[in-house]
C-alpha cells in the first residue's frame, strides 16, 4: 500500500510541479503572485479536449494516437502561451510600478474573468476527454501504475530538465536570471526587461498548459473551476520549495503530492486540501524562504 | 494614422485568434470586429470629449456644487430617509438592503485591516464564519439569546483575530495575503468536517431570531432596523478610531513601518489590534447574518466571499469610509439590478476589477492624496531616466 | 468630497428605488407566474439548467393546450447560485413578483432557508431534488418534494445489499455535501449491525484524485463500495478504482444517474449499482416526456423528470382549485393524486411522497437499466 501511495503521490506531484514552475518564475522576476496562473492551466486542459476532439473528428487519432497527443500538447501550449502573454500585457504591465496590492487584485480579476469566459463559451457542465486511452498498466510490488502515469512522469521530468537547461545555459536564460536578481541593474546592462517578462509568462503558461492537458487525459474530465484549487496547491508547492527557485518548485511539487497522498491515506481523506493549506501556513511562518530558496529581505 | 489602424487591426485579430477554440470561429470573428470597432471609437473619441482631465473637471464641478449644501442637514436627511425608506419598499428590496447592510459592516471591518493598516487579508471570511457559527451554536446548543450571545461572540472573534495575527505578524505583503487565504480555507474545511459541532455540510438550522421585549424578529423589516442600527454604530466607531491616535498609528505603519517604529509606535501591538478590531466587525456581521438567515452552512463562507468583500473595499476607495459604503452598495445592488444578465455579471466583475486597477486604483472616491500614494511615479521616472541614458 | 459622496449615494438610492418599485408593480395578472429556482450559474449550473428545462417543457405543453385558468403560464427563472443567502433573496423576489408557486430549489441548503420565505408568504413550493429529511420535518405545510428522502433511499440500498446481494463487508465513501453525506449516513444506519462497515470516510467534492483513499479501501477488501455523492466524483472513483486494480463493485444513489457518469467512467462504470426511481422508459408518459425533452434540449439530467412532474403537479392543482391562492393550492396538493412521468405521486402530511420511488439500477453495456 505504501508503494502504491508513493506512485499516486508522484503523479500528483509532477502536475503540481509543472504548474508551480510558472508561479515561481513570475514571482522570481516580478515579485508578483500570478493568481491567474491556475486559470491558464484550466484553459490548457480545455484546449486539450477541444483539440484532441477536433483531431478525432477528422480521423487523425485513428492514424497515430501518440502523434495526435503530441500535437494536442504542443498546440495547447502555444495557445496558452498566447494567453499568458496577453494577460501580462493587459493586467500586469500597466501596474508594474504600482503598489503590491494592485496587481494582486487585477490578477483576481483575470481569474474571475477567465473562469466565466470558459463557462459561457464551453458550458458549465463537465467536459469529458475523448475516451481513447485505456487504463492499462503494469503491476509490480503489489502496486499498479498505468502507462498514462508513466507518460506524465516522463513528460514532466523532460520538461523540467529542459527548462533548467534553458535557464542555465542559454543567453535568454541568463537574462532572466539577471532580471530576477535586480531588474534595474539588468535594464542598465541592456537587457530588454519587457521581453524577458513576456518570455517568462510564455514559458510558465506553456508548462501550465502541458499540465492541464495531461490532467485532462489522466482524469478524463475538466470543468471551468479546476484552476483555483490547482493554482493554490501549485503555489504552495512553489513556496515550499522556495519561491523564485526553479529546482525548488519541482521539489516542492513532488513533496506536496506525496504528502497529500500519504496524508489522505493515513490521516483523513476529508481534510486532504487542508494539508496543503496547513503546510503553506507553517512554511510561510517558520521558513518563508522555503527549502531551496534564497534569503530575501523585505517582502512588503 | 494608418500605423495606428494596423495596430488596432492586429490587436483585434489577436484576440480573435486566441479565443476561437473556445467560442467557435463565428463568434471569434464577431468578437474581433467588435473589439476593433470599440477601439476605433475609443481612439477617435479620446481625442475629443472623453479626456481624463474632462472627467476630472466634471467631477470637480459636482463637488463644488454639492459643497454648498450644509453637511449636517444632508446627514440628517439621510438618516431620516433610511428610517422611512422601508415604508416604500417591498420585502425583496428590504431583504437586499439588509444584505447590503451586513456587507457594509464586513467591508468597513476589512477596511480597517487593509485600508488603514495596509495588511492584505484574503481570509477575512473566516472571522465572518466564526461569528455566524458561534452564534448559531450558542443559540441552538445553549439556548443563548441574540443579545446574550453578542458580547460572547465578539470576544471570541476578537481573540481569534489576535490568534491569526500573531503568526502572521512576521509576514508582509503578499505572503501575509496567502497565509490569511490559507486560514480562510482551513476554517471552511473545519466547518465542513467537524460534524459533531458544526453539523458539517448540513449546516445549523433553526437559529433563534433576536427578540426585543415581546417582539420576535421575523419579518425583513425588523431586521432592517436592527441592521441599520448596527451599520450606524459601525460607521461611527470606525470613523472615531480612524481619526484617533490608533488610526493614525495604523496609517503610519502602512506608509512606512520602520519610520513608524522609530516614531515610537508599538507596531506589533498596533498590527494585532488592527487584526482583531477588523475581525470584531466581521464577527458582528456574521451574527447578524446567522440571525437573519436563521440557518448557516459552510457554503456561505467561501474564498469568493473574501474576494467580494475585498472588491467592495477597493472599488469605493481604500481607507475611505464613504468610499467603502459606496463600493458595497454598488457590488450588492448592481448585480441584483442586472439579474437578467446573470451569466455575464461575473464576467463583468472580473473585467471591472482589472480596469479599475489599471485606470483608477485609488477607487471611485479616492482623493488626490490617495492617488499620490497609490501611484508612486518615482520609479517610473527612474526607469525613464535609464531609458534616456541607454539612448 | 463628502458631499459629492452623498450626492452619488442619493442618486444610486433613487435609481435603485425607482428600479425596484417599477419592477414591483409592472405587469399585472395577465399571466400566471410559476417560479423556478436553482443554481443557474456557477459550478452546479448543469443541475439548474436540467431543472429549468424540465419545467420549461411542462409549461410549454400547458401553454399549447391554452395555459391554465384561461391564462398563459410564464416561467420566472431565478438563480440562487447554490448560495443560501441568494436563495433567500430570490425567494423574496419571486414572492414579490407574484409567483403562484415555486419549483425549487436544487440544494437542500438553499431550499431550507428559502422555504421560510415561501411559508411566510403562503406560496406552495415543490422541490424536485432536495432530499435532506430536515426540509419537510419543520411543520411547514406548503413545502413539498417529488423526490425521495435520503433516509428512504438509503434504506432501499441497504435492503438490497443485505437481503439480495447478501454481502458482509462494505466500505462507504461520501462527498461531504448535505446530499452525499446524508445518503451515506442513512445507508449506514439502515445496514444495522448485520454488515461490517470496514471503511467510512469523506472525500472532497470537486477534487479529481481519489487514488489515495481508494488505495486504503482496497487494503480493507470490502465486497462493495457505497458512494454518497453525485456523478463527477462517482465516475472518477470507479475509473480510478479500475486503474488501481480494484474489482469490487460500486453502489450509489440517484445523483449518479446521469449520462455523463458513463461518458466519463467509460467501461469502468459497468456493474455499478444505483438507487433511482423506476425506469421512466417503461412508463408510457415518461417515454413521451423523454422523447420531447431530448428533441428540445438534448440529454436529460437526473432531475429533469422530477422538475417536469413537479411543475405538472403544481399546475394541475391550480387548475383543479380554479384559483391562484396559495392556501387553496396547498390544500389541494395535500390531497391530489397525480399520474405523472414518474408514476403516481401523492403527498403525505409532511409534504413527502407517500411511496418512496426507489428501485435498484445497474450500469450495463454503457447504459443504465433496472436491475432484476
Amino acid at each position: 500500500m505504501f508503494f502504491q501511495q508513493i506512485i499516486n503521490g508522484l503523479t500528483l506531484g509532477a502536475v503540481y510541479a509543472l504548474i508551480a514552475l510558472g508561479y515561481t518564475m513570475v514571482y522570481g522576476i516580478l515579485q508578483l503572485i500570478n493568481f491567474a496562473h491556475g486559470e491558464v492551466y484550466m484553459l490548457g486542459a480545455y484546449l486539450g479536449i477541444i483539440i484532441l476532439g477536433f483531431l478525432t473528428s477528422i480521423g487523425f487519432t485513428a492514424i497515430s494516437l501518440p502523434l495526435a497527443i503530441i500535437i494536442t500538447l504542443v498546440l495547447s501550449m502555444i495557445f496558452c502561451s498566447a494567453y499568458g502573454m496577453t494577460i501580462e500585457k493587459i493586467a500586469y504591465k500597466p501596474l508594474r510600478n504600482a503598489p503590491r496590492l494592485s496587481p494582486l487584485i487585477s490578477a483576481i480579476g483575470v481569474s474571475i474573468f477567465l473562469q466565466n469566459f470558459v463557462m459561457l463559451s464551453q458550458g458549465a457542465t463537465d467536459r469529458v476527454f475523448p475516451p481513447i486511452l485505456k487504463a492499462e498498466g503494469l503491476t509490480f510490488l503489489n502496486a499498479r501504475i498505468t502507462y498514462l502515469q508513466i507518460f506524465i512522469l516522463i513528460a514532466s521530468v523532460l520538461m523540467m530538465v529542459g527548462l533548467h537547461l534553458f535557464i542555465m545555459k542559454t543567453k535568454l536564460g541568463k537574462a532572466m536570471r539577471a532580471t530576477a536578481q535586480d531588474r534595474k541593474m539588468a535594464s542598465l546592462l541592456g537587457i530588454d526587461i519587457d521581453q524577458v517578462i513576456s518570455i517568462t509568462f510564455i514559458i510558465g503558461s506553456g508548462l501550465a498548459a502541458a499540465a492541464g492537458v495531461m490532467v485532462a487525459m489522466y482524469y478524463g474530465l475538466v470543468n471551468y473551476f479546476i484552476g483555483y484549487v490547482a493554482g493554490i496547491k501549485a503555489f504552495t508547492a512553489a513556496v515550499l520549495g522556495g519561491i523564485g527557485s526553479i529546482p525548488g518548485a519541482m521539489l516542492g511539487g513532488i513533496i506536496l503530492g506525496l504528502m497529500e497522498a500519504l496524508g489522505a491515506s493515513y490521516i483523513s481523506s476529508e481534510y486532504k486540501d487542508a494539508f496543503a493549506f496547513g503546510l503553506l501556513i507553517i512554511i510561510l511562518i517558520l521558513k518563508p524562504e522555503g527549502l531551496l530558496g534564497r534569503q530575501v529581505g523585505d517582502r512588503s | 494614422m494608418i500605423k495606428k489602424f494596423i495596430r488596432i487591426l492586429l490587436l483585434s485579430l489577436w484576440f480573435g485568434a486566441i479565443t476561437f477554440p473556445f467560442t467557435g470561429i463565428r463568434n471569434a470573428i464577431l468578437l474581433s470586429i467588435s473589439i476593433m470597432a470599440s477601439l476605433i471609437l475609443w481612439n477617435t473619441l479620446s481625442k475629443g470629449i472623453i479626456k481624463r482631465e474632462g472627467i476630472e473637471i466634471v467631477s470637480k464641478r459636482i463637488q463644488t456644487f454639492s459643497s454648498k449644501i450644509p453637511r449636517r442637514i444632508l446627514a440628517l436627511f439621510f438618516i431620516f430617509l433610511f428610517l422611512i425608506l422601508p415604508l416604500f419598499m417591498n420585502n425583496y428590496f428590504i431583504d437586499i438592503t439588509n444584505l447590503t447592510g451586513i456587507y457594509i459592516i464586513l467591508a468597513l471591518g476589512l477596511n480597517v485591516v487593509v485600508g488603514l493598516a495596509g495588511l492584505l487579508n484574503l481570509g477575512f471570511v473566516a472571522f465572518y464564519a466564526i461569528g455566524a457559527y458561534s452564534y448559531a451554536i450558542l443559540s441552538t446548543q445553549a439556548n443563548f439569546s441574540f443579545w446574550a450571545s453578542l458580547p460572547i461572540v465578539i470576544l471570541l472573534v476578537g481573540i481569534s483575530g489576535i490568534l491569526l495575527g500573531f503568526p502572521a505578524l512576521r509576514l508582509k505583503g503578499d505572503y501575509l495575503a496567502i497565509v490569511t487565504l490559507g486560514f480562510g480555507e482551513m476554517t471552511r474545511l473545519v466547518l465542513n468536517n467537524w460534524d459533531s459541532v458544526t453539523k458539517g455540510p448540513n449546516g445549523i438550522l433553526n437559529i433563534a431570531p433576536p427578540e426585543v421585549g415581546s417582539i420576535v424578529f421575523r419579518e425583513p423589516i425588523h431586521y432592517y432596523y436592527l441592521i441599520l442600527i448596527f451599520v450606524i454604530l459601525t460607521t461611527f466607531a470606525i470613523k472615531r478610531i480612524n481619526n484617533s491616535k490608533i488610526g493614525r498609528a495604523w496609517v503610519a505603519i502602512r506608509e512606512d513601518e520602520v519610520a513608524a517604529e522609530a516614531m515610537g509606535i508599538d507596531t506589533v501591538r498596533m498590527k494585532l489590534l488592527s487584526f482583531s478590531f477588523g475581525a470584531i466587525w466581521a464577527g458582528l456581521g456574521g451574527v447578524l447574518f446567522a440571525a437573519k438567515m436563521r440557518f448557516v452552512s459552510p457554503e456561505s463562507f467561501t474564498f469568493f466571499e473574501s474576494v467580494i468583500i475585498l472588491c467592495m473595499v477597493i472599488l469605493g476607495g481604500l481607507g475611505s469610509i464613504a468610499g467603502v459604503i459606496l463600493g458595497t452598495m454598488i457590488l450588492v445592488l448592481l448585480p441584483e439590478a442586472l439579474r437578467g444578465f446573470e451569466h455575464y455579471r461575473m464576467l463583468a466583475l472580473g473585467a471591472g476589477l482589472i480596469l479599475m486597477m489599471v485606470f483608477k486604483p485609488e477607487g471611485i472616491l479616492g482623493g488626490p492624496r490617495k492617488r499620490a500614494e497609490l501611484r508612486p511615479d518615482d520609479e517610473r521616472i527612474y526607469m525613464q531616466e535609464i531609458e534616456t541614458i541607454k539612448k | 468630497m463628502k458631499k459629492f459622496l452623498y450626492l452619488i449615494l442619493f442618486s444610486l438610492l433613487t435609481f435603485n428605488f425607482s428600479l425596484f418599485t417599477v419592477t414591483g408593480c409592472a405587469k399585472k395578472d395577465d399571466v400566471i407566474k410559476l417560479g423556478v429556482a436553482g443554481p443557474m450559474t456557477g459550478d452546479q449550473a448543469k443541475m439548474g439548467t436540467d431543472f429549468r428545462n424540465g419545467v420549461d417543457l411542462a409549461v410549454a405543453e400547458w401553454n399549447e393546450k391554452g395555459g391554465v385558468l384561461g391564462k398563459k403560464i410564464a416561467m420566472v427563472v431565478s438563480d440562487d447560485q447554490h448560495d443560501p443567502k441568494q436563495a433567500v433573496s430570490v425567494a423574496n423576489k419571486m414572492v414579490n413578483e407574484g409567483t403562484v408557486g415555486v419549483i425549487g430549489h436544487f440544494n437542500s441548503s438553499c431550499s431550507i432557508p428559502a422555504s421560510e420565505v415561501y411559508n411566510r408568504a403562503g406560496i406552495p413550493m415543490i422541490t424536485p431534488a432536495s432530499t435532506n429529511p430536515q426540509l419537510t420535518e419543520r411543520g411547514f405545510d406548503n413545502i413539498f418534494r417529488v423526490c425521495g428522502r435520503d433516509d428512504q433511499q438509503g434504506a432501499v440500498a441497504a435492503d438490497f445489499v443485505t437481503n439480495r446481494l447478501r454481502l458482509k463487508k462494505i466500505a462507504i465513501l461520501h462527498d461531504k455535501t448535505t446530499y452525499g453525506q446524508g445518503l451515506a449516513n442513512e445507508f449506514k444506519k439502515a445496514l444495522g449491525n448485520k454488515v461490517e462497515v470496514v471503511h467510512y470516510g469523506g472525500i472532497i467534492q470537486g477534487d479529481k484524485d481519489f487514488k489515495a483513499v481508494l488505495t486504503v479501501v482496497k487494503e480493507k477488501k470490502p465486497e462493495l463500495i457505497f458512494f454518497g455523492g453525485i456523478y463527477p466524483e462517482a465516475a472518477l472513483l470507479v475509473k480510478q478504482a479500475k486503474e488501481l486494480g480494484i474489482k469490487t463493485p460500486f453502489m450509489s444513489g440517484d445523483g449518479v444517474i446521469d449520462p455523463k457518469f458513463i461518458e466519463i467512467a467509460g467501461p469502468s462504470a459497468e456493474g455499478t449499482y444505483l438507487t433511482f426511481s423506476p425506469d421512466p422508459v417503461k412508463i408510457p408518459t415518461a417515454k413521451v416526456f423523454l422523447d420531447s425533452y431530448h428533441k428540445k434540449y438534448g440529454d436529460h439530467g437526473p432531475y429533469s423528470i422530477y422538475a417536469y412532474d413537479a411543475a405538472n403537479i403544481m399546475l394541475t392543482a391550480i387548475k383543479d382549485v380554479k384559483s391562484t391562492e396559495g392556501k387553496k393550492i396547498t390544500e389541494k396538493l395535500h390531497t391530489l393524486e397525480f399520474n405523472g412521468a414518474l408514476g403516481t405521486i401523492k403527498f403525505d402530511k409532511k409534504g413527502d411522497v407517500t411511496v418512496a420511488p426507489y428501485v435498484i439500477w445497474i450500469t450495463k453495456g454503457g447504459k443504465f437499466e433496472e436491475y432484476r
